[in-house]
């Protein structure tokens, strides 16, 4: 193995970023527009906010207000789809491109591009915009990487229990408190030719890492996750076997989507739809789907359900009754060539730091501006759904005493988590066991661990 | 006159004439040129290159020789892919040229009406894959698709029928999406090359008696020869790049099923962050059409009438 290196200069600048192959190529290169064009008081930033409402929102409430405010600074906004960001994001800010205000879709994405010194340091302005004491601790820890803080954890999410309440009502049930419970309920409405719970992953394959999530987190528990996250234990104990075991039972009764093939067909509008027209009757979904559960619940959707949720249950004796993954949608950060780095850091602290701003934004367009800040009742406006401020709250003060858990896309690194994503498929079809996965996720593991690409794991309170 | 002008031009005239003819084709062709040099001739070096490199899609690459195509020897996952690729193949070599050639005959034999089916069985190729994908998913959805609508007729084979969720169905599924997309292209191009085929020669075959079957063998196939090879070296060629329609419906899945090299070739780049290894992969695939196309040449050379 050779240690030649090339750099920049000598290879993308000049082909492009289409390195992969020229069948990439038209792809590739429509990344490297949109990226700064410099010019004093410009500030470029790339956006994953989807849909026309919350965009037009973002233009009128957060970029011309904040123009206003900062006078000379000119916000440059791009709405990228989201699932396309950090690709188009690597292949720009490789080729020296790229937004100011760079938005990567976690923790460990963002390591790898601190890693590579793309990333300006923000210690400095964490201290002129006072972000200790404004912003929740552990998020701040979590972008500081060899004692420099690069990142801020932003668009703060959880795994959920939703529930189709009216349902609940006519059947007399209530959530369930416990795995016992759970799997009663979800008997009973098998019986009945209710599906327990609507999934699917036909949209998106890579959604099927929702279940190691939660599995993992509410059998295994955190402290088993903090302990194979930190390298003390293996991802191939029996402890989280045992978890993806549960899961392709549930799943192989037919108690997610209604059998496995519609588990992997199922796209989100027909399990959605399934969950509010109350042929499924749960659906275990990260904080986000209460964006788009008007769609399908009430008048706007033909029916007159309603709909709850509840925190996932403990699925073993010993895991925390009340227990939040901690997802971390994205990361705010600086590009190391950023024109006005002074501009950026200030659009960042508008957009994360300021308590009365945030929640105004995240009652008008749920899920899309979860800053990492310290919430409590009666900090939001009243018109603030009353489920989603309780999410909200519940959520902050969880993580704010170390009750948390994580999620895979926000705590593993890349190559993990693809393996995590394309593996489980294969158990549920019983190509290999659940502990051919655990094992094989922990071969994967190791190696990104040898490679330092783990982001900072944060120590839950109970560990 | 005329003798008088052509006694004054120069007798080296002619000559000049074409060289700056020729001058004139290649400034022409000068602007292609330079863009194929930059966006295929560039990048097609560089992944040269990093198919020997470690390389992330960010930072340095470190250069590891032939690991890269040491690994791929040794991967499962695309030995499948590629399998697939080769099922995909099968598919496309047999049942829309097949389609094709039936629907163009059938085109040629009639005069009313041509040019609107000629435009339906066409529609479906311009529209974009994303659409033909989306239309496809709603038909085939299990409980809401074409199965569903048939069991309310009382004709329930199809209920419940999970085309894209399914191991055995998936691959299939799609190359059908697919097809529906591509025969019309192929009906187009072989109805164009039946049209060129000298009505005499049927008119000479069925005064040797030679019935509808034997027309098509004796005469229509060898007529359509040289559109039949483009066309068979286009579908090997596509198949082998095949991406979009797997990647739009089942992203590879469920387990893999229906991954080809091209979707593993982008979860390596994108997902996994090993652009060296895509680059690899992409390579050898590059390498097995190229190859394809060397074998056509070296027959075409043989004296092989394609």
């Amino acid at each position: 193995m050779g240690n030649r290196r090339i750099t920049r200069r000598q290879f993308i600048q000049r082909s492009g970023a289409a390195a992969l192959g020229a069948s990439f190529a038209g792809t590739l290169l429509a990344g490297c527009g949109g990226g700064s064009e410099g010019g004093s008081g410009q500030v470029a930033y790339w956006s994953n906010l989807e849909g026309s409402g919350p965009q037009d929102y973002f233009g009128k409430n957060i970029e011309t207000p904040f123009e206003k405010s900062n006078k000379g600074t000119q916000l440059k906004v791009t709405f990228q789809p989201p699932d396309e960001m950090d690709r188009l994001l690597r292949t720009a800010l490789q080729g020296g491109e790229g937004p100011d205000i760079v938005m990567t879709p976690g923790p460990a994405y963002a390591q790898e591009y601190i890693d590579a010194n793309l990333f300006a340091e923000l210690d400095d302005y964490a201290g002129q915009y006072g972000w200790d004491d404004k912003l929740l601790g552990w998020a701040l820890d979590l972008g500081r990487v060899g004692g420099s803080l690069s990142a801020i954890p932003y668009q703060l999410q959880t795994m959920l229990l939703y529930y189709n309440k009216s349902l609940f009502g006519e059947m007399g049930m209530k959530p369930p408190k416990n795995r016992d419970e759970l799997e009663a309920m979800a008997e009973e409405l098998s019986g009945q030719g209710i599906t327990p719970f609507a999934a699917g992953i036909g949209d998106d394959p890579a959604s099927i890492e929702w279940y190691p999530t939660v599995f993992w987190n509410h059998y295994s528990g955190p402290d088993a996750l903090y302990q194979a996250l930190t390298g003390e234990t293996k991802f191939a104990d029996p402890i989280f076997v045992e978890a993806i075991e549960l899961f392709k039972t549930y799943v192989d009764n037919g108690w997610f989507g209604g059998s496995q093939e519609r588990f992997f067909s199922n796209g989100f509008d027909t399990l959605h739809a399934d969950f509010g027209e109350g042929k499924a009757a749960m659906n275990v979904e990260g904080s986000w789907f209460m964006a788009s559960a008007v769609d399908f619940f009430g008048q706007a959707a033909g029916n007159e359900n309603d709909w709850d949720w509840t925190p996932l249950p403990p699925l073993r004796e010993g895991v925390p009754p009340e227990l939040y993954e901690l997802g971390i949608g994205s990361t705010l950060s600086v590009n190391q060539s950023a024109q006005n780095p002074e501009g950026a850091a200030a659009f960042v602290d508008y957009l994360v730091a300021d308590k009365a701003r945030v929640t105004e934004w995240m009652a008008a367009v749920p899920s899309a501006f979860n800053a990492p800040l310290p919430f409590q009742e009666g900090d939001f406006p009243s018109s603030m759904d009353p489920r989603v401020e309780r999410q909200l709250v519940s959520l902050s003060q969880a993580t704010s005493e170390g009750n948390f858990g994580y999620t895979n896309w926000s705590f593993f690194p890349a190559k993990s988590t693809v393996y995590i994503q394309e593996e489980m498929q294969k158990v549920l079809t019983s190509d290999i066991t659940a502990a051919e996965y655990c094992s094989g996720l922990d071969e994967v593991f190791k190696e990104d661990r040898k490679e330092g690409l783990v982001p900072k794991i944060i120590k839950p309170g109970s560990a | 006159m005329e003798a008088n002008h052509t006694a004054a031009v120069p007798k080296r005239a002619p000559g000049s004439l074409r060289r700056r003819r020729r001058m004139l084709a290649w400034v022409f062709m000068l602007p292609l040129l330079v863009v194929n040099v930059l966006v295929i001739l560039g990048p097609s070096v560089a992944t040269i290159y990093y198919s020997f490199t470690d390389w992330s899609g960010l930072g340095p690459a470190e250069f590891v020789g032939l690991e890269n195509y040491r690994e791929i020897l040794s991967d499962g996952d695309f030995y499948l892919a590629m399998w697939h690729n080769i099922l995909w193949t099968l598919i496309f070599l047999t049942v829309p040229i097949s389609m094709g050639l039936l629907g163009a005959f059938l085109l040629s034999q009639i005069n009313r009406f041509q040019i609107f089916f000629r435009i339906v069985y066409f529609i479906p190729y311009v529209v974009a894959s994303v659409v033909n994908a989306a239309l496809w998913q709603n038909i085939l959805d299990p409980d809401r698709g074409i199965g569903s609508t048939l069991a309310s007729i009382g004709i329930p084979f199809l209920d419940g029928v999970s085309f894209f969720g399914s191991e055995r169905l998936a691959l299939p599924a799609v190359a059908f999406v697919n097809n529906w997309a591509w025969w019309g292209f192929v009906v187009l191009l072989f109805l164009t090359a039946l049209q060129s085929v000298d009505a005499q020669l049927y008119d000479a075959a069925k005064v040797d008696g030679a019935g509808r079957w034997q027309q098509f063998i004796n005469v229509t196939i060898p007529g359509i020869r040289p559109t039949l090879v483009f066309v068979v070296l286009l579908t090997i060629i596509n198949s082998l790049l095949v991406f979009d329609y797997v990647y739009i419906i089942t992203r590879g899945g469920p387990a893999g099923a229906s991954e080809v090299v091209g979707t593993l070739m982008y979860k390596e780049a994108f997902e996994r962050f090993e652009a060296g290894y895509a680059a690899a992969m992409g390579l050898g695939l590059s390498f097995v059409s190229g190859l394809i196309v060397l074998v056509f040449i070296f027959l075409r050379r043989r004296g092989w009438e394609i």
